[in-house]
């Protein structure tokens, strides 16, 4: 989709009339537009529903819609209209997906087969969309896209009178589509709570923006400047790296005198830094840049001169970049595809380290949990229930998860297996016999088998006084673990795991895998690691990054 | 209602009764604003002679507790031109997400009966 497309026309000539060839390049550009704009749609979502992903939907509904028509020759706009229309109710996704179908199912409907579109037509096929999308509920819900239809609409009828040209009409549309999807916040209290607009009717916006761009030969392929709900707004990427004139991070947020003109606003704003990023809500703007130090306080002026500063965040970012590189890193892992047929791998994992460690031996899917956060049944059958194939093995990897993950297996209709593991080493071994082509009951035994071969140790601090198999215990303490025994308390890590490898006889084993967890620095685990070495001078020590709470180091030794 | 058992939550002042009707009328109005749905009709077809859309939100939402888990089961009719299939999804994700909002307890199935097609007007 990336492909450049011609501009219909570039020097807007008045259009009187458009035929079913344009239609379809109408259609691909407003389908490119809204693709390019798909996760802003995303982010203004108000329900935590499953079927939530507005912006995906209504792609997938308006490829759907564009795949019918893209091999045809047809030139008659109303039987091109019907394709689009019938490619987008075979493609519905999700609700947003289901009402614009049935908005190009009215659209079509009042065209027939009409040769070419004329204004008065286009006016007519609106009131008519409206209508078929209206039946289509008993109760219709005011601030959503429905709205957003009916608005355009009624603007449609208005300048029917006034003017023959189609780029005209299109202008005022899209206009009118834009002030409605402004105020749905006001027709429905969600949406105001939540301090987001609808997100199906921003969807539809973007549709007809995308046509109303290519006529102008605007770029549809590049997002314009951002606004997102200032909920949504993430900064953790941008801290990954720094490039030169990134010195300071400013965040600003400010109440504008009068409306914001975005082109203008950030005009002026890529003239000061870059990363520019701007959040709504409430009225209330929050302005996100990156300025080299010379330019620090130029968003703060900047923002002062066009209304209310309410707050100010500097941060030093070449400092905050330097702790960045010791924390953990939290990126999510990738886990493998499965195929129909094939046994497929759930695993429980406590830290986004571990995730990535057992993503990387080709589970499936990975659910969060561990110590202190186990995960429901529902989560984790939430987890497997969409994969493609009906074998499932379930990792607890956590003695305190093997019910809920029992429980798993009693209400799914699939065939699930819960191999016991209680610890992540275990569940790393097991994961080690696993065959994603093997037979399944066979693959289970011999990952259950697996179990025995590896010995777990854990080292954490106590979080009460305690005495138990003769250990005392002080609260604060570290403490540590062998495949769930207390064994020893100590003064600091290192001692620990040293006292736990030699209770574990660590000497007569091969391999020491230490998973250090979220609060243990890289360097700082390195350099214990190192130590270890040299005491256990025929092992193997590893080093992995665990990202695991509580746990400063997770020990796999087999 | 085919089961008159209630809902039981015992906290400390007492406990929370909650009737598998509360449940239907939730369930009824959440269906009602989910797109596509244009109405409700009876479960079993002599009842309901020949499909009519029935009001009543008892009728057409069927709540069943077993003293475990929650099932509901919805008997509707959909606009006719809409994907079954994606409105029936779209039904039952709306009607878990409220119903276990409301309720905090979860729901094991919806489950959606598709009785019927409206016409409103023909292509």
């Amino acid at each position: 989709m990336t492909d450049p497309m011609p501009a219909l026309i570039s020097e807007a000539n008045p259009i009187k009339s458009i035929n079913g060839r344009m239609l379809q390049k109408l259609i691909k550009a407003g389908l490119t537009w809204l693709r390019t704009n798909q996760q802003i749609v995303n982010t203004l979502n108000v329900f935590p529903v499953p079927d939530g992903d507005t912006g995906t939907n209504m792609v997938l509904t308006m490829q759907a819609a564009y795949d019918e028509i893209k091999d045809s020759k047809e030139t008659n706009f109303g039987k091109m209209a019907h394709l689009v229309a019938h490619g987008a109710l075979m493609g519905a996704r999700g609700n947003s997906g289901v009402i614009l179908s049935q908005l190009w199912r009215g659209f079509a409907r009042a065209l027939d087969d009409l040769p070419v579109l004329e204004n008065n037509d286009f006016a007519r096929a609106l009131a008519e969309a409206r209508d078929t999308a209206y039946k289509g509920v008993v109760r219709p819900v005011e601030g959503t896209i429905l709205t957003v239809a009916k608005d355009i609409a009624a603007e449609a009828e208005l300048i029917t009178p006034v003017t023959e040209d189609f780029i005209d009409m299109l202008e005022r549309v899209v206009q009118a589509a834009d002030r409605s999807v402004q105020n749905t916040p006001a027709l429905l209290p969600v949406l105001k709570e939540a301090g987001v607009v609808d997100s199906g009717g921003k969807g539809l916006y973007f549709i007809l923006d995308g046509m109303l761009r290519y006529i102008k030969g605007q770029a549809l392929d590049i997002s314009i400047g951002t606004v997102q709900p200032l909920s949504e707004m993430v900064f953790l990427n941008t801290l990954e790296t720094v490039e030169p004139g990134q010195d300071y991070e400013v965040i600003v947020d400010f109440r504008p005198h009068n409306s914001l003109d975005l082109p203008v606003f950030y005009g002026t704003l890529e003239q000061m830094g870059t990363s520019i990023q701007v959040g709504e809500g409430e009225g209330i703007y929050r302005l996100h840049i990156h300025v080299p130090t010379p330019n620090l306080y130029s968003p703060i002026d900047y923002t002062r001169s066009i209304g209310t500063v309410t707050k100010v965040a500097i941060e030093n970012l070449v400092d905050q970049m330097e702790n960045k590189n010791q924390a953990c890193d939290e990126t999510q892992p990738i886990v493998s595809p499965i195929e129909p047929g094939q046994i497929a791998v759930v695993a429980v994992c406590p830290g986004a380290g571990i995730a990535r460690v057992f993503a990387s031996l080709g589970v499936s899917a990975v659910v969060d949990g561990g110590q202190s956060m186990n995960p429901s049944t529902q989560m984790i059958t939430q987890a497997f229930e969409n994969l493609p194939t009906d074998k499932i093995i379930i990792l607890p990897n956590n003695k305190n998860i093997i019910l809920a993950a029992n429980a798993a297996r009693e209400v799914s209709v699939k065939d699930v297996a819960v191999v016991p593991s209680k610890s992540v080493p275990q569940g790393l071994a097991a994961m080690m016999c696993l065959i994603p082509d093997g037979d399944f009951e066979s693959v289970v035994k011999e990952m259950e088998h697996a179990l025995a071969e590896v010995q777990t140790g854990e080292i954490t601090f106590a979080t009460r006084k305690v005495e138990i198999d003769g250990v005392q215990v002080e609260e604060g303490q570290i403490i540590a673990l062998l495949n769930g025994k207390l064994i020893c308390s100590c003064p600091n890590v290192e001692e620990a795991l040293l006292s736990l490898l030699s209770k574990a006889h660590a000497e007569q084993y091969e391999l020491i895998t230490l998973f250090h967890g979220a609060d243990i620095l890289k360097t700082e685990a390195a350099s214990i690691a190192e130590n270890i070495q040299a005491h256990f001078q025929d092992q193997v020590v590893e080093v992995q990054e665990g990202c695991q709470p509580h746990y400063h180091f997770i020990v796999a030794i087999e | 209602m085919s089961n008159e058992n209630l809902q039981n939550e015992k906290i400390p002042l007492g406990s929370i009764k909650v009737s598998p009707n509360a449940i239907s009328n939730i369930a009824y109005h959440a269906t009602l604003e989910s797109y596509g749905v244009v109405g409700f009709t009876s479960k079993n077809l002599v009842n309901g002679l020949a499909q009519a859309i029935v009001k009543d939100p008892t009728y057409g939402v069927d709540v069943h507790y077993d003293g475990k888990d929650i099932d509901i089961d919805l008997y509707i009719i959909i606009e006719y031109g809409t994907r079954i299939k994606s409105v029936a999804h779209s039904v039952s994700n709306t009607v878990r997400y409220h119903v276990e909002k409301s309720l905090g307890i979860p729901i094991n199935e919806v489950n959606i009966h598709v009785r019927g097609l409206r016409i409103s007007n023909l292509d």
